[in-house]
């Protein structure tokens, strides 16, 4: 038994973090219909800048408080780099694609994908490199007999506030309410005085900051980056969005939480070899029966 | 529209004409006072610093020999089998490295492979140009001994029916069951076997595994990851909840042996890992951090490591240090050995003729290299049976013992 | 809209050789092409070896790249895992002829069943799923992608592994035609692989343009146009993408085939995975989507790259010793993702039809910017 609840709690970290990446897929997607499949690989170039200010500012070895505060600023400025990055992208790249069919955008995407995989190879190198261990290792739950560290804490600390405050600027504020115009009819938008084109920005600055904000947990959660990562974790964050409903802010949430326990799961009962081919063979299965994902409303297609 | 078809297909016919001749303008006829040495080994990815080690001590063995051997100049080539798409080798780079190197006439000497994946694409091309292969790094059993392999190996790479691959590096039909030995004489009981499904990873884990069948270590659990993967935590936990003494991965740094052993201790697992000749590298240490590997980690290496060898091979040692600036990685010396067969084949042979070099080559009983004095075996195999256990303290691989197989038993299934 | 040639006449009223010459080379390029390429390694003797390969490796390419523009030119269905459906030709491929397993046929029966085979797989997988829209889809078939490699790999009883199966025998092992064993010289001379694959590919093409101008063709572009309108108009859409799919599949199968007979072995699984499908995609897309010569171009272009101009730069550097620490700054294939990248992204921005376009989508992508 407690074998299961341990893989459940790694899964649940891990899927907090998959959730965290695919809020800013659904993000994009939802106002632009746009794929951004250079999602995963902004968020290594996030890692790779937190990976330079933790060895600029040597924040190794400080005290508690200490590093509480440089993981917050971290945070904050990765935060900041990559959605600035990403809104820089959307006006070179998407923005004069806006009207173009759809495979435009797409490839487009592929495209900046390739560019910023160059961009962390000569970041990085050709090799993996280890991100410093800043938290502590001491297992919290010791007690219970499951492992549960201040890394997975940090997760969970982190990814839930910012999802609450997601919600909250979408559903509560003038700017989520444009967010959501733009989304359902950009053309009405438009009519009834939204800058589109300042929106959308803003949805990339804010997808961005949250693939930020993942990038530098992942770096002090999993402890290894590379200038390839993008497409792995982009892949697993992709589906979750997909499987919960891409468009759809909650659905991206529980889509995460389900790949992240499927992986564990699957992982600990069918064994690890599989578990890539399982996680998508679910999403296919999904995608055949519901295809609108798990919370995503069914769109009909006008004539 | 006009002019743009025509330029467009101007650019087509320039393409074809251009993928036909460029690679064609370097050839000039035989010159039959120079021989060539290529080597064919990752150069691109994550594997490139083992590479670039193995290249520098083939340099210096050809810089040693002032560039001539026998009547001959030499020139060393440095060709590439991987390719910056895949980041590593792959069979089309492979192929074609030895494509070029049968259809050059210079080329008498073939050093390569790294990985024991590649030497199967290219072992059998070049064994129809009968041109003289040696590996510094291959250890997968398959391509040299009879009946350890996979059916019909080594057979299947030898289609003339005659040998011209040979190796430095003693194969893993010793790192393998010698590991376990020491497992068993260490006092472990229980292990959890994990590969990365690789012909080298998979190669070892299954020997090991074996081998502690066995001598009486339980085997509970054997596992292969899948070497693009990010973490291991659930795994990990599986590891964990099966509690074994030791945990063997069969893998290389590149597929990821760094990340297994963070997560593996940041599960919480107590036991001791170990790791074959495939994370005997600098790089391992610090991608799975110095920290997580003190005084736990225990790597094998098929040979004696560089600040163990003496006579020949500490005065290599000594000169790479000088030229470079640091100590050699573990498969520097090989390189250098495998550039000094080849050498020592094409000076006893005295011609260009491939068969002739490749013959003296696989004649040598008793070489007096740097690894030592030894020789190859009928199969290409060399005679050295040296396994060495380093331990990881501080940052560094620290020599712990060596396991010679003339003490152990080794039985050979 | 045809295309307007103003020939210009001399004196006499007649059509200069020059322009009657190249007028001729725009028309029946294929036919120019086929001819050039198959005299060539009669008179390039590079071709009787290293580079006979690779070439060979190309025109496989280029068989798999059409294939693919079924699916995304014709048909206008992003496919994002059309690798898998080469790895599982090449896989079925060498199960039918390795010694390892019973079957052990021949080159042209193992080649036939493969790519039923696969073609039926792609039925499979595209019955259930071609009623998704396009993004959903191209997911399906990227994830179809990464279940075929794990399974592949996973499968060691059946695949081998990451050791892949070999040796795959060449075509017409033990057969002695005409006092040639062809077997014999299947591997020993790569012009033989090359006329096989040249022949094979040129077989492709014609089929290509036949199914062009065929009805089916016609429903594809139809569907890719407007897929409500052409229901409307009495297309099942859902039975002309499946048609496509199959199409797709069955050519991807059959370059399958040709690789791992070229190569002598499957090669690992990871030969056949999204990096894989994304180049055959940028050759499409780069070359010319839904164009037959703007296809085989940008496969030229692409695989030229990589396996030509890459590695030739590489050791150029290496010799001038631009690069003495090995940094990946100053390499030439360093770059190559960016490169790529930004080609990508510049033909999106300027030329979305390619570089050699099917007129028609020219038309059509270029509406909204006249």
């Amino acid at each position: 038994m407690q074998f299961f609840l341990q893989q459940c709690l790694i899964g649940i970290t891990n899927g907090a973090l998959v959730a965290l990446v695919a809020l800013g897929y659904t993000m994009v997607y939802g106002i632009i219909r746009l794929i951004n499949f250079a999602h995963g690989d902004l968020i290594m170039l996030g890692a790779c800048l937190a990976l330079s200010l933790v060895s600029a500012f040597g924040m190794a070895g400080g005290g508690m408080a200490a590093t509480w505060l440089g993981v917050a600023l971290l945070v904050v400025l990765c935060g900041l780099f990559c959605g600035g990055l990403n809104v820089a992208v959307d006006r070179i790249v998407y923005r004069p694609l806006r009207n173009a069919p759809k495979l435009a955008p797409l490839v487009s995407a592929i495209g900046v994908s390739f560019i910023f995989m160059n961009i962390g190879l000569f970041w990085l190198g050709p090799s993996d490199r280890s991100f410093p261990e800043l938290l502590p290792a001491t297992n919290l739950l010791a007690g219970e007999g499951l492992q549960f560290t201040a890394k997975d804490l940090l997760v969970l600390v982190v990814v839930v506030p910012l999802m609450l405050a997601l919600s909250l600027l979408v559903k509560s504020t003038r700017l989520g309410k444009a967010m959501r115009a733009v989304s359902q009819d950009p053309a009405a938008a438009a009519l009834v005085g939204i800058d589109v084109d300042r929106v959308i920005a803003f949805t990339f600055f804010v997808g961005g900051f949250l693939g930020g904000a993942a990038s530098v947990i992942y770096g002090l959660y999993i402890n290894t980056i590379g200038f390839q990562m993008g497409f792995q974790n982009g892949l697993y964050a992709f589906t979750a969005a997909v499987l919960g409903g891409i468009g759809s802010i909650p659905g991206a949430v529980v889509g995460g939480l389900v790949i992240g326990l499927v992986r564990s799961l699957s992982s600990a009962y069918v064994g690890e070899r599989w578990t890539g081919a399982i996680v998508f063979a679910i999403l296919i299965v999904i995608l055949v029966f519901r295809p609108e994902g798990l919370l995503g409303r069914g769109t009909k297609e006008k004539v | 529209m006009n002019i743009r078809i025509r330029a467009l297909a101007v650019v087509f016919f320039a393409a074809i004409v251009s993928v036909i001749v460029l690679p064609t303008s370097g050839c000039r006829p035989a010159d039959p006072t120079l021989v060539k040495i290529v080597s064919s080994l990752p150069r691109t990815g994550s594997a490139k610093q083992q590479s670039d080690t193995i290249v520098r001590g083939i340099r210096m063995a050809v810089d040693e020999a002032g560039g001539r051997v026998g009547p001959f100049r030499i020139e060393y080539l440095d060709l590439d089998d991987s390719t910056a798409a895949a980041g590593q080798w792959t069979s089309e780079a492979e192929a074609a490295n030895a494509r070029r190197a049968l259809q050059d006439p210079d080329v008498v000497a073939y050093i390569g492979t790294f990985n024991s994946g590649a030497a199967k694409v290219s072992m059998p091309i070049l064994n129809l140009g009968d041109l003289l292969m040696v590996s510094p790094a291959n250890t997968a059993v398959g391509l040299t001994k009879p009946g350890l392999g996979a059916p019909g190996e080594p057979q299947i790479y030898r289609p003339t029916g005659r040998l011209n691959y040979c190796r430095v590096v003693p194969a893993d039909d010793l790192q393998g069951p010698l590991s376990a030995d020491w497992a068993k004489k260490r006092g472990v009981k229980t292990v959890y076997i994990l590969d990365d499904s690789e012909v080298y990873g998979k190669g070892i884990a299954d020997l090991f595994d074996e081998r502690c069948r066995e001598v009486g270590i339980e085997v509970l659990g054997h596992d292969s990851i899948d070497a693009k993967a990010q973490e291991f935590k659930s795994l990990m936990a599986s590891v964990k909840a099966a509690n074994p003494d030791l945990v063997y991965f069969g893998g290389t740094t590149q597929s990821k042996g760094g990340q297994l052993a963070k997560d593996m201790v940041s599960a919480g697992i107590t036991g001791i890992l170990m790791v074959p000749d495939g994370c005997r590298e600098q790089v391992f240490i610090d991608s799975a951090g110095a920290a997580n590997l003190e005084g736990r980690c225990f790597v094998t290496f098929g040979g004696l490591p560089p600040e163990k060898l003496t006579g020949k091979g500490s005065e290599f040692v000594e000169r790479y240090r000088k030229m470079y600036g640091e100590i050699p990685e573990a498969y520097a010396v090989y390189g250098y050995e495998a550039a000094c067969v080849a050498l020592s084949a094409i000076r006893e042979a005295g011609t260009k003729d491939r068969r002739a070099i490749t013959d003296k080559a696989l004649a040598i009983r008793d070489f007096d290299g740097a690894l030592g004095r030894w020789g190859f075996d009928a199969n290409g195999d060399t005679t050295m049976k040296t396994l060495t256990v380093s331990v990881v303290k501080g940052g560094k691989f620290e020599f712990e013992e060596i396991l010679d197989a003339a003490e152990e038993a080794v039985a050979a299934p | 809209m045809t295309g307007q040639h103003h020939t210009t006449r001399d004196a006499t009223g007649a059509v200069p050789l020059r322009d009657r010459v190249l007028a001729f080379v725009r028309e029946r390029w294929d036919l120019v092409a086929l001819v050039v390429l198959a005299v060539a390694p009669l008179v390039v003797p590079a071709l009787g070896g290293a580079l006979g390969g690779q070439v060979t490796t190309l025109f496989i390419y280029c068989i798999l790249a059409l294939g693919l523009n079924v699916m995304v030119g014709y048909t206008g269905l992003v496919h994002l895992g059309i690798a898998a459906f080469f790895g599982i030709g090449a896989y079925l491929f060498a199960i039918l002829t390795v010694p390892m397993y019973p079957f052990q046929m021949r080159f042209v029966t193992a080649a036939a069943v493969s790519v039923l085979a696969t073609a039926g797989i792609g039925l499979a997988l595209g019955a259930p799923t071609l009623r998704l829209r396009g993004d959903y889809l191209a997911i399906v078939t990227l994830g179809f992608g990464e279940v075929v490699k794990v399974t592949l790999r996973n499968l060691e009883q059946i695949t081998g592994g990451m050791k892949g199966l070999n040796p795959v025998p060449p075509p017409g092992a033990g057969l002695t035609v005409g006092g040639i064993n062809l077997g014999l010289a299947f591997a020993i001379d790569p012009r033989w692989f090359y006329y096989l694959a040249l022949v094979t590919l040129a077989g492709v093409v014609v089929a290509m343009r036949r199914l062009e101008h065929s009805r089916l063709g016609r429903a594809w572009v139809a569907v890719r146009e407007d897929e409500l309108a052409a229901s409307a108009m009495g297309i099942s859409a859902t039975r002309v993408k499946l048609s496509a799919f199959a199409m797709s599949s069955a050519v991807a199968g059959l370059a399958g085939c040709l690789y791992a007979a070229s190569l002598s072995t499957t090669a690992d699984p990871n030969a056949y995975d999204f990096n894989r499908s994304i180049m055959v995609l940028c050759a499409v897309i780069l070359g010319g989507l839904g164009s037959i010569p703007g296809t085989l171009l940008g496969v030229a272009l692409l695989v030229g790259f990589d396996t030509v101009l890459a590695p030739w730069a590489d050791s150029a550097i290496q010799q001038w010793n631009i690069n003495p620490s090995g940094s990946s700054l100053l390499s030439f294939s360093g770059w190559r993702l960016a490169i790529f990248g930004l080609a990508l992204v510049l033909v999106m921005r300027y030329r979305p039809e390619g570089l050699v376009p099917s007129r028609r989508l020219a038309a059509e992508l270029h509406e909204a910017h006249p």
